[in-house]
């Protein structure tokens, strides 16, 4: 049982880690991802390099809808602006990964400023629809303004380069991704401590009374904005290098669905949220395959029959997440924690 | 200098791997190679949106499978089919096959949609031990410098529009200039064959008189249908559907009078249009590269896959042509595997590229029915059916057609 948390300053109160126990853990955590790559399966090395992107992304999200109360169906497009913006640059520049990736990240921050213009007159439902329609509106440009976007074919990238090395294989490129998205969440992590966070935080609570205690709402809002689009452009400037293709298709809206409702699964308003959602939606499907596996070589109709039942099977475990715990993973991990922290005694 | 050090550290890890798997296994790994199987891989959406075409393509690979199987295998080695769910999602197609290429590398792998094949040709051309088809018949698999070790079974879209449009000259009267009108899909699938199908028919000397693009399952077409009618085009070629609009413009386009004839390409020339449109259906024209299920046609092959079909599921008396799709991709696989192993060569990428080009006038026993011959990366041939919709199928009314 961990007796005794008591902070002798404001800084150590604010501090992102308020235990030794804590560190040791975080650098064993990181330690784990260190490593990881050399003891991986291509397979699982992939699926890890597409949980470090979806992370990235959702983090994003979480930071205009669950920080700052603004929900949005456009992760896609913006999304879809840094892998074009990545794509472009690597056909027509010689730019190596970080410079590129920023470009991809800022250009699409700056769009996504744009789209929020109307989140100081619209809220809720009908900010979706405006983030909705600028989507699409993305979509038909990533569709037609062929000499840039390549038309419907799309663009395929050459490999990308940092510091002369080719990054051409899954293996390299986790050590590209992994590392970004610890650090974006570090950075997401901090925001919240600070002003600007903590402005975020009271546009969400009350828009009204952050106005009244002399939070310019307009600005705030454009920042979130721009900063989540930040965080989109980045995850699809790496999502455009990690396929080295994009298309039109390669950011439907099913895709911001997907980022939705990993931030809500996860626990909105949680950088951990995030985390966790984009985790379960992206390997959930994939473990529940395994069963599938398992039961092929003795039954060989089971592809067939199970394949459909996955997606039911992925569906109800949403639902029941909703249902039992609507703060989401998040909360349940603090739950687990809780109960070893005070371990023997109950809560 | 960062590069070496994650080298060695990779090295070092599969060494250390490899001491590991040696030891475990023991004597297995002295099996004889001649035993092995070969493994057939897959990407196939038995869910999604292109399921209905997904359960059918994995039927036709089993059923293949077990019956090359039951014949010896292929030079006596067993073939193991082996396949993962896509829910048609190119980052679940590539982590399908991460995932199977990771146990006994697969020497030809099934793709499920261009998005996918694109997603993986720079890891396939790395790794250049697997052959790839699949769903695409897109034309940008036909670039062999971008895609060596990809092919498609079949004529590309932009050879299909290219077998309609020499269709179509074959059948004007008095000299007169055949018109068609091209209406295609607002997606990558839907436009690939539009720009060379442009450049065809002015070769064949035929006016595309009008050019129409509609979002896929549209259902009001109704604007899209007057500009038809301003036009008159002899044909309508569709591309980049499964069925609507189809049955939209074709309905809508008779209720005006017009005699316009209505032609599509494989994926959306199969019965699913006759059992959903009846007799409207009827004289609605496709191309394929095989013969139908139920074709009057006969060939060893042919024979061999309709008994392998009833043993498997004797109730379905009729397959879809996606059944017909997967089985004929396997016979390629395995005629591109026996002429590698045949020449005594190791099964690699390169190695089976090169078995693949080989492919001069070789008789598909009845799935194709002339000898085909292989043109970058593709099988330039089909036939023209038509539906007879009283009966309920599609009927040839165009002797095959290979394109030089």
């Amino acid at each position: 049982m961990r007796i005794g948390d008591a902070k002798q300053s404001y800084l150590a109160d604010e501090a992102l880690w308020t235990s030794t126990t804590q560190q040791v853990w975080f650098g064993l955590f990181l330690l784990a991802l260190f490593v990881f790559p050399f003891l991986a399966t291509p397979y699982l090395l992939y699926l890890a390099c597409l949980v470090g992107i979806a992370v990235i992304s959702a983090t994003g999200l979480n930071i205009l809808t669950g920080y700052t109360g603004l929900i949005s169906l456009g992760q896609a497009g913006f999304m879809g602006v840094g892998g074009y913006t990545v794509a472009w640059l690597s056909l027509h520049t010689d730019l190596s990964l970080p410079p590129a990736l920023l470009a991809g990240g800022l250009l699409s921050a700056a769009i996504g400023v744009l789209v929020g213009l109307p989140s100081l007159r619209v809220k809720g439902l009908y900010l979706a629809i405006a983030t909705l329609a600028a989507s699409v509106f993305l979509h038909f440009v990533f569709m037609e303004w062929t000499p840039v976007t390549g038309g419907t074919k799309g663009l395929s990238l050459r490999p990308a380069h940092i510091f002369g090395i080719p990054l051409h294989n899954d293996f390299r490129m986790y050590f590209v991704i992994m590392p970004l998205a610890v650090v974006m969440l570090l950075g997401a992590r901090n925001l919240f401590r600070t002003r600007v966070g903590r402005a975020f935080i009271a546009i969400r609570d009350r828009d009204i009374s952050a106005e009244v205690l002399g939070i310019p709402l307009l600005k705030y809002k454009l920042m979130s904005f721009g900063l989540s689009s930040f965080y989109a452009g980045i995850a699809g400037g790496l999502f455009a290098y990690f396929f080295r293709v994009v298309t039109p298709e390669s950011f439907p809206l099913s895709m911001s669905i997907f980022y939705l409702a990993a931030i809500i699964v996860g626990g909105m308003g949680s950088i951990l949220g995030g985390v966790l959602g984009a985790v379960f939606m992206t390997l959930v499907p994939e473990l529940l395959k395994l069963l599938t596996t398992v039961v092929t070589p003795f039954y060989p109709e089971a592809p067939v029959i199970m394949s459909p039942l996955r997606g039911v099977v992925f569906g109800a475990l949403i639902v029941a997440f909703l249902i039992f715990e609507p703060h989401g993973l998040a909360e349940i991990w603090r739950r687990i924690r809780r109960f070893f922290h005070l371990w023997p005694f109950r809560t | 200098m960062i590069g070496k050090l994650w080298q060695q550290g990779r090295r070092l890890a599969q060494a250390a791997g490899l001491a590991f798997a040696l030891t475990a296994s023991g004597t297995a790994a002295a099996q004889s190679s001649q035993q092995e199987p070969l493994v057939f891989g897959g990407s196939i959406p038995l869910t999604g949106v292109f399921a209905f075409a997904g359960i059918h393509i994995h039927a036709g690979l089993t059923d293949y499978v077990n019956w090359i199987n039951a014949q010896g295998g292929i030079n006596g080695r067993p073939v193991q089919y082996v396949m993962e769910d896509t829910g048609y999602l190119v980052d679940r197609s590539v982590a399908a096959y991460k995932k199977i290429a990771g146990g006994k590398p697969p020497c030809c792998y099934y793709g499920d949609s261009t998005g996918f094949m694109k997603a993986i040709a720079p890891e396939l051309n790395a790794a250049n031990a697997t052959i790839m088809s699949g769903a695409s018949f897109a034309t940008a698999i036909t670039d062999v410098q971008q895609h060596p070790f990809q092919f498609i079974p079949g004529p590309s879209y932009s050879q299909m529009f290219s077998i309609i449009l020499e269709y179509i000259k074959s059948q004007a009267k008095d000299g007169k200039k055949p018109t068609v009108a091209f209406v295609c899909s607002d997606t990558e699938f839907g436009k690939d064959p539009i720009e060379n199908g442009r450049a065809y028919a002015k070769k064949l000397g035929i006016d595309v008189v009008e050019e129409i693009v509609t979002k896929p399952g549209s259902v009001d077409v109704s604007a899209e249908v007057i500009k038809l009618r301003r036009k008159r085009p002899d044909y309508v070629i569709f591309h980049g559907y499964i069925l609507s609009p189809i049955n939209e413009f074709m309905v809508q386009m008779r209720q005006m009078g017009l005699d316009t004839k209505f032609m599509g390409t494989f994926w959306s020339s199969d019965k699913l249009i006759i059992e959903k449109m009846g007799k409207d259906a009827d004289g609605y024209m496709g191309v394929m590269p095989y013969n139908y299920f139920d074709t009057e046609d006969t060939g060893p092959m042919l024979e061999a896959m309709r008994e392998q079909a009833r043993k498997s599921d004797p109730k379905q008396a009729y397959r879809p042509t996606p059944y017909v799709q997967g089985w004929f991709n396997a016979m390629v696989w395995t005629e591109v595997v026996k002429r590698t192993l045949d020449a005594g060569k190791p099964l690699t990428g390169e190695n089976l590229k090169a078995a693949l080009e080989s492919i001069k006038d070789w008789d598909t026993g009845g799935i194709i029915g002339v000898p085909v011959t292989v043109k970058d990366h593709s099988f330039p041939v089909g036939r023209i059916y038509r539906v007879n919709a009283a009966a309920g199928r599609f009927e040839p009314v165009s002797d095959w057609i290979h394109l030089d």
